[in-house]
């Protein structure tokens, strides 16, 4: 079906992309160390401090580096104009929503799965018989800035001021996703029984399932007006 | 039939009126050259066409197609040659070709792909990056791509810009060959001599107001406008 076909080509596209220009995962994960070291060279912590701060460090550092990638990700298509060429070609807008969302995630995750170890050597962390819920976080909650993400970069991609505007809608609305995340973590890392701290995952499950099918439909729209 | 007919099709911006009910029709196997002054409202007319806008009144119409109701299936049998090459630049020439074929569920064999690009004069630089193409390389690029797209409308804006002699001559051998497929063609030009040579009908756009001129007096002409 050419709907699943479309989202493979632009996947595809994009990751060919980067593997050979290497600009929006390096920046990202550059960008994302800085956080890393100046956080934990301007806190001297021991390792219950740690546990307590690292969740929401590891978070801001993810969205915003996600916020990186996500800003990139449209303005790539403004090259040659290819995002005019994409608004021309008899596609599913739905499609090429997800498959931008694919990439943005695929390239999240590359970079979180990089800088994790980083944290956990850096805080001093003791993860690893967790490693599963910590999987299972970082899916949900990058899988959430990347469905909301992918759509205001579309939308905010013709914009002059795209680079100040894109967190400016994102970040209000991913409040909850943060919320969920750093909580979820939190607990992970607390050692706690899953039962306290399993309603911040259902959240970001949820969070994941309405926004990927709202800006789904919203997508056409975006890129037809 | 008609290949394409615009109806009375009218375009404002604020107070500016760029096109004045504009109507025209190119038969299935005809190409319409039309010509007129910077600014005149050609790109605007061929952004209309191409779906990427909606006229402020008027309509259009593509081998029976309504262009605003039915622009899907509009979309499927229309391509367009515009400034922009449409090309990724990290891409080589197949990858790109792939790409933009795939998009519209075309997998044509890697030989037909190079034979197009032979046809082309750009079979050597068949794995070379976009980055490193030149503007006329990158058109003879997207004559290719058309080529293997084969398509029932084809609207080129400024085909002949950026190309070399030798360009121009593929150009208007394509012309004619996709005219002969019975494609309905409509271009944009400031080269009256190239356009003479495969135009059925010709127009000028003068202040948004369109004016039908034979061919035969597009290279006798003084001026045009």
């Amino acid at each position: 079906m050419n709907f699943f076909n479309v989202i493979r080509w632009l996947a595809w596209k994009d990751l060919l992309s980067e593997l050979r220009s290497r600009e929006n995962i390096s920046s990202m994960f550059f960008f994302a160390l800085i956080v890393i070291l100046i956080f934990s060279f301007s806190f001297s912590m021991d390792q219950q401090t740690a546990k307590e701060l690292m969740p929401g460090i590891m978070w801001v550092a993810f969205v915003f580096t996600g916020i990186i990638g996500l800003g990139k990700s449209f303005t790539a298509e403004l090259q040659n104009d290819c995002l005019e060429n994409l608004q021309m070609n008899p596609i599913p807008r739905g499609a090429i929503y997800l498959g931008k969302l694919a990439s943005n995630l695929l390239f999240m995750l590359i970079v979180e799965v990089i800088l994790f170890p980083l944290f956990v050597i850096f805080f001093n962390l003791d993860v690893f018989e967790k490693l599963p819920l910590f999987v299972l976080i970082l899916t949900t909650g990058t899988l959430g800035v990347s469905a909301v993400g992918t759509l205001f970069s579309a939308m905010t991609v013709q914009i002059r001021a795209r680079e100040v505007m894109l967190p400016i809608l994102l970040l209000p609305l991913i409040v909850p996703v943060m919320i969920g995340a750093v909580e979820a973590t939190g607990g992970v890392l607390r050692s706690e029984p899953i039962s306290l701290y399993r309603q911040w995952i259902e959240l970001l499950i949820i969070f994941d399932v309405i926004f990927t099918i709202v800006s789904f439909w919203l997508f056409e729209f975006i890129l037809d007006h | 039939m008609y290949g394409i007919r615009g109806i009375q099709l009218s375009q404002s911006y604020r107070h500016y009126q760029v096109l004045k009910e504009v109507s025209f029709e190119a038969a299935p196997g005809e190409c319409y050259a039309l010509f007129g002054p910077n600014g005149a409202g050609k790109t605007t007319l061929l952004k209309i066409l191409a779906t990427l806008q909606k006229p402020s009144s008027g309509r259009f119409e593509m081998m029976g197609h309504d262009g605003i109701r039915d622009r899907n299936r509009v979309r499927e049998i229309l391509l367009m040659i515009a400034h922009g090459s449409y090309l990724y630049n990290e891409l080589d020439a197949v990858e790109n070709l792939r790409f933009a074929l795939g998009l519209r569920g075309l997998s044509p064999a890697t030989r037909e792909i190079k034979l197009a690009l032979d046809r082309v004069g750009i079979g050597a630089f068949a794995d070379f990056k976009i980055r490193s193409f030149s503007e006329g390389m990158k058109k003879r690029l997207s004559i290719a791509r058309a080529m293997l797209v084969r398509p029932k409308v084809l609207l080129m804006d400024e085909p002949y810009s950026s190309l070399d002699e030798r360009g121009m001559k593929i150009m208007n051998d394509f012309i004619r060959e996709s005219a002969g497929q019975g494609a309905a063609v409509l271009m944009t030009s400031h080269n009256r001599v190239q356009s003479a040579e495969v135009a059925g009908k010709a127009g000028v756009l003068l202040q948004g107001v369109l004016r039908e001129i034979a061919v035969k007096d597009l290279v006798a002409a003084h001026e045009l406008f």
